[in-house]
Formats: structure tokens, sequence, C-alpha cells
């Protein structure tokens, strides 16, 4: 089998010169004088990629993908290790680079495509296709500089996607541009996709990262930290970037307002919740580690030293990274009643429903009323939810498709004109 | 399937691209190949020196009469200053010859331009394309191919004029068969410059001060260099200069150029006070042609082989330091 792209260990280095003396020292002692320091950008990258395969690449700004992107492209060596590309390699790192704004779109047209290696009679003979994906209209002969920067960007997308390679790459380029635009682009690379192209794509939206991609590449710091099947990566970098939104635990307090007088109280009077943990359902097994569909406990030990003057009910969250509370619930609502100075409170949550993520817990220790909080806690350890399916969206529903042989419904009788005449 | 794209780009190939310096055996290859490089990329090339010259007059108003205005400017300039106003220094030359020194000092001045303005315009070419350098992979030896053939163009233009005014007026007789030796010489000239363009522009990515340092150095080697006088009328004054000017290739360049474009001229000096002055503008002809022209082609050769095994060196870390 042979592939489409390979590399083994690649490293990029960036040399760092504090002073352009150094440089010039470095010079003058043929080496012997070591004047800057090593900036590891990519290291230890392994790749094999076989044709119609796509790999995805996500990652923290400055994990190193658009440096992987550039290695790969050829705009700039490796520092270590190898690579090789079969086949024509188009990348698109950036889109009307080159343009010259006092050119003509047409012009422009000519201009950047020789640049990316085609010839003039290649483009002359590709340009109606290139303005009519571009829609640019009569404005095809004005000078680039009176476009809008979305009829710029257009432009460049247009020349770049009329080039036909084996392997494309492509940096985060469309995530600039209206949805109308965006959408032009995913279709068009979605052509290369089914034409059996090797695709590289780097992108912020692990939406797209799993829908354009079979595999995924995570990069932290340069280094590789998972590779392989799209939605396990991505999935997995999910996770760890939500573990990483630490002011959230903060943000959990302050949505109930106290208990009025709760300052005045003694310590010891005080309703609080003593230990919160997760187990499978029905065992004594801790576990903070699911994968979507398993069934789950929760349970919050509790103690209320004063249970006839301070009535309490607990209630408890799912909550994602960005805040979102995914779901949740509480004794008042179910009308559970927390009597005695302590006890054990177990949450059961059967075939949990929530698609992957980070969850965090917060437990929120409520007067009889429901309305003002004695305590937040927030449970020490998150729920780390992993899916195996492509389902999109917070929750897993029973989703399921069917095709039968149906003949469409008849016109409604005052329904829109449009519906099929 | 273009077949430019696959010679030119790392990778594409199917060989391994390493991490390891670029091999002897590389260079000489990039070196010999040059040719096939442009050949290759023969559109490029045409595109971008088209926009290179066209962006140089469009929203002017006199578009491209200015390359034809400019040396005709200049040629009037120098014919005047120094036939008329400088007859200090050429007190002795019959007035049929007077615009002997304007021509000779225009011929100079033709290939000094294109030489000057390349470094001048040159040696940043590869930083300020960073953004080119950084986003496509393109051969990068073809930005300052640019700038030498956009100066070369530039200076055909001095040609032309130079040729219709030699022609078309009594100013000087009419060029020799010593013409024979352009096409030579535009090839030589086009490696001189290349080779310098190619060295400098290269130490301008990995230290700045070299336009600045271009700029002083360029000044200094235009008055050290015979454009504006003569070596041989100034006689015993700069003998002890004279390996150092001949150690100057701008020196061979502006004797080659004259002696192709003015030709056999010999000026009958009468003056028997100043026998010195019958070596003036003699030289200047057949004779001197090979042996400057030869020392000329030597230079160019160095520079070029120098110049470019530098930026080949040099070139993987183009990305990273632009």
């Amino acid at each position: 089998m042979s592939y489409a792209l390979e590399a083994e260990k690649l490293g990029k280095a960036y040399r760092v010169y504090a002073k352009p003396l150094r440089r010039v020292g470095e010079w003058l002692s043929f080496g012997r004088y070591k004047g800057h320091h090593e900036f590891w950008a990519l290291r230890g990258v392994d790749l094999a990629l076989k044709p119609g395969s796509s790999l995805g690449l996500c990652g923290a700004n400055g994990a190193g993908k658009s440096t992987l992107l550039k290695v790969l492209a050829g705009t700039t060596a490796p520092t270590e290790g190898r690579y090789r590309v079969r086949g024509r390699v188009a990348s698109l790192l950036e889109l009307g680079a080159g343009f010259h704004m006092d050119f003509t779109g047409r012009q422009n047209i000519i201009l950047n495509g020789v640049m990316m290696g085609f010839t003039r009679r290649e483009l002359l003979a590709k340009t109606p296709e290139i303005i009519d994906f571009a829609e640019l209209g009569s404005y095809i002969d004005e000078p680039v500089r009176t476009y809008s920067s979305g009829m710029g960007l257009r432009l460049g997308f247009a020349i770049a996607a009329s080039v036909d390679p084996e392997v494309l790459i492509i940096d985060e380029v469309f995530a600039v541009g209206d949805m109308y635009f965006q959408k032009k682009c995913v279709d068009r690379i979605y052509t290369f996709k089914q034409r059996n192209k090797t695709i590289v794509f780097c992108s912020h939206s692990l939406y797209d990262v799993r829908q354009f991609c079979d595999q995924a590449l995570w990069l932290e710091r340069g280094e590789p930290r998972a590779i392989g099947d799209s939605v396990f990566v991505t999935n997995e970098y999910a996770a760890f970037q939500r573990q990483h939104i630490g002011q959230v635990a903060e943000a959990v307090r302050g949505e109930h307002p106290p208990v009025p007088g709760v300052e005045s109280m003694r310590p010891e009077d005080m309703p609080s919740v003593l230990d919160a943990r997760i187990y499978r359902l029905g065992t004594d097994e801790e576990c903070y580690q699911v994968q979507s569909g398993d069934s789950i406990e929760l349970r919050v030990w509790w103690k209320n030293p004063l249970p006839e003057k301070h009535p309490i009910q607990i209630g408890i969250a799912f909550m994602r990274g960005d805040m979102t509370t995914c779901g949740g619930s509480a004794t008042h609502f179910q009308k559970v009643e927390l009597k005695g100075t302590q006890g054990c409170l177990v949450l059961k949550a059967p075939n949990l429903a929530l698609l992957a993520g980070q969850f965090l817990i917060p437990v929120v220790l409520f007067d009889k009323e429901g309305v003002h909080r004695y305590q937040d806690y927030l449970m020490p350890q998150n729920l780390l939810v992993r899916a195996y399916t492509r389902d999109i969206g917070l929750f897993r529903l029973d989703l399921s498709f069917e095709q039968r042989e149906l003949a469409p419904p008849a016109a409604r009788p005052r329904g829109p004109a449009a519906q099929g005449a | 399937m273009s077949p430019a794209l696959d010679s030119t780009v790392p990778g594409t190939s199917g060989a391994w691209v390493t991490a390891r310096p670029t091999r002897a055996r590389e260079i000489a290859q990039r070196l010999v190949r040059l040719p096939q490089l442009v050949l290759a990329n023969r559109d490029l090339v045409l595109t971008t020196l088209r926009r290179d010259l066209s962006s140089r007059f469009q929203g002017t108003l006199f578009g491209w009469a200015w390359p034809v205005f400019q040396p005709l400017f200049l040629f009037t300039v120098y014919y005047f200053i120094f036939t008329e106003f400088f007859q200090a220094r050429m007190p002795d030359l019959p007035d049929s010859q007077k615009a002997g020194m304007g021509v000779y000092m225009f011929c100079g001045m033709i290939a000094w331009a294109a030489l000057a303005e390349s470094l001048a315009r040159g040696t940043g070419v590869i930083v300020d394309n960073g953004n080119l350098i950084k986003k496509l992979a393109f051969p990068a030896e073809l930005l300052p191919l640019n700038v030498v053939l956009a100066s070369l163009t530039m200076m055909l233009f001095s040609l032309g004029i130079f040729l219709l005014v030699a022609t078309f007026t009594p100013v000087w007789p009419h060029p020799g068969w010593q013409l024979l030796w352009l096409p030579v010489l535009l090839v030589v000239q086009g490696f001189f410059i290349y080779g310098c363009v190619l060295l400098l522009s290269t130490l301008q990515v990995f230290l700045r001060d070299t336009a600045q340092i271009v700029a002083m150095v360029v000044t200094v080697w235009m008055f050290a260099t015979p454009i504006f006088w003569v070596p041989e009328l100034l006689g015993e004054r700069i003998a002890n200069y004279l390996p150092l000017i001949h150690a100057n290739p701008a020196f061979h360049m502006a004797a080659a150029w004259r002696g192709t474009l003015m030709g056999d001229v010999t000026i009958p000096l009468t003056d028997a006070a100043h026998p010195e002055l019958a070596r003036v503008l003699t030289p200047v002809s057949i004779a001197a042609i090979p042996e400057h022209l030869g020392m000329f082609a030597l230079w160019a050769l160095a520079l070029y082989v120098l110049g470019y095994s530098f930026f080949v060196l040099s070139q993987r870390r183009f990305a990273d330091e632009v």
C-alpha cells in the first residue's frame, strides 16, 4: 500500500536570536558559538495517510497546527524527521496570498494561478469557471482593491479550488466569510474527498473536523497528544479543553442568592455538604469516566444540625464547561424530604444520554423553598463522558433512519405555492 | 497536470523531504539547471515581470512614455552638462567630438543604472515578499530574477534611445559591428546582477542592515567606477590606484558596454601638449571588448555561483525568518 502522505518523526524548530549581533557572532565563529535558542513548534509527528483519507488537526492556538501544515505544504523545511507526498500538492494556507491590489480580478487569477504552478493556458481555460464560482460578475474586471473582503476571499478560494491536486492542505481559511460562502467551500472540499483526494485540514471547529475527516491529530505544544479516529480524538480534545476552563467553578457560585441572615449563623449550625461522589449504578465502584449510555449514580453526604429550624433541599446539575446547564434535578422538584441531622442522598442516572464532554457537577444546598442557598458545593472531580457515535448536540436522542416507499402527500389546500407543483 | 510544480516544489515528487542540509551536489545541480527552471516556470516569470513593469507606470499620466522619456532626459542632461559646462576636464576636445564625452558617460550610465536599480530594489525582494514565501510553495529564486529582468527590460528602452540618437543625429557616428556583442553582454550583465541580488537579498533575510549598507556602498561604488570620469585622463594622479580600479567589476562592465555601443571610434586629438589625451577614447574600441567582456564575464560567473549557492543553502530557513 502506498501512502499519499507520510511523515516520520517530523519536527520543526525556530531559531530565536535575542539580538541580531548574536547571529553575526555565530557566522564569524563558524558555528562554534551558539547565539540562539531553539523553539520547537512541532516535534515527533508520524503520519501515514492513504489516498482518499482525510486528517483533521485540532489543538489550541500555538499548538503547531499551522506549522505542520506549512511543513507539509513545502513552504518551510523540517528541522528533523522527514516527510513525502505523492502527487501534486496544493495548499490553501491563506486565501488571496499574492494578490496584487491594483490589478483586476481577472489579472489576479492569472497571477495567483501561475504562482501555484499553473500555466497561463490552463488558467485562461479555467477563468470562466473561477469567475462563476467566486460569483463576482462584472466586478472581475475591477481592481481587487475595490473588492469587499468577502469578495477577495471568494476569488482566492475559487482560484485555489480550481487546482486539482492529489493532496490538499487547508488551513482554517473559510472560517472567515459568510455562511453561504462557507457552505460553498465545504461543498467543494467534499467533492475533493469524493474523488479520492487526500486532505489535511486544520480547524478550530471540532464539528468540521469530525465531519470532514476520518482521522484526527490533536497537537499540544507541538507534540501529538492523540491521533486516530476523528470522533475519538475530537472527544478527547473537547474533554481536555473543558477541563481547562478553570474559572467555571467560580461562576457556578452566585447563581442563587444566599439565605438571608446566613452570615450571622454559627458555623456549627450551618447545613453543609460533606462529600459527593459518582459510582456505577448499583455498585460501589467509583467512576468519573463513562461512556454515553452508561448508568451511574451520584451520592451526596450532607449534614444539617438543626433540621427543624433550617429545613433543606438539595439540587444537583450537570454543567458543561461553557456554563450550559445540561440537566439536573432537585429534591423539592421531586418532593423528597431530607429528614434528620445527616444522610446520604443518591441521584440515579440510568442510561446517561449525555454526549461527549466534561461535565461539572454543582451540588447546591437550598433552603426549604429552594430559592436561597446555604452552600454551593462543586463535586471535586468532573464527569468525563465519551461518545463513540457521530451524533451531535448535548444529548443522544433516540434517533434512527428508515426509508419507505411513500408518495408525497397531496398539497395542502392553502399551503404555500412552493409545495411541489 | 502541470509539469512545473513537480520539479520545483519540495515533496511533490514522492521523494523524502528531510532535515539534512543541502548538499554540494544539489547546489551544483541547481546552478546548472536555472535555465530549465525558468523555462518550466516561464508563465510565472513572464506574468510577474509584466506585473512588475506595468505596476511601475500604472496610474501615471504618461504611462509607458516614462521609460522612453527618462533615458532621453538623462542623455540630454549629460550631453549638455558634460560637453558645455564641464569643459575644464577636456579642454582640447575638438568641437566635432565634444559630444563624445556625453555619449561616453551615457553608455556607462545605462549599464550602471541597471545594476544600481537592481541592487536598490532587489536587496529587499525576499523579505518584502515574505507573505508569498510563507504561504505559497514556489521557486523563490524567481523573485530576485524578476527584479533583474525588470531592470534589464528598462535598460533595453535606454539602449533603444541610445541607438536611435546615434543613428539619426550627428552626435555620434553609427555604431559598428561591435553591436553584435550586445546579446552576449546582456546575458553577462544579467548573470552579474542576478548574482549580486541573490547574495544581497539572502543576506537581507538574516541581517536587515544589509539594505542600509547597500544604499551607502552603491553611492560610493558609482563614484569609484569610471562612469563620469575617464581614468586615462587623470594620468599620473591615479596611477597608484589603477590596480584597484581594474579590480572593480563595474569598471569592466562600463568598458565592455562602451566598447560595444560606441564601436570603433578613435578621437583624433591634435594637441601635442597633452599626448595622453590621445588614449582617451581610443581604447574604447574593438580591441578592448574581449578583454573587458571576459573579465566582466568571470566576475559574473563568480558572483552567480556565490550568490546562488548562498541562496540555496539558506533557502530552507527563509519562511522562518521573513
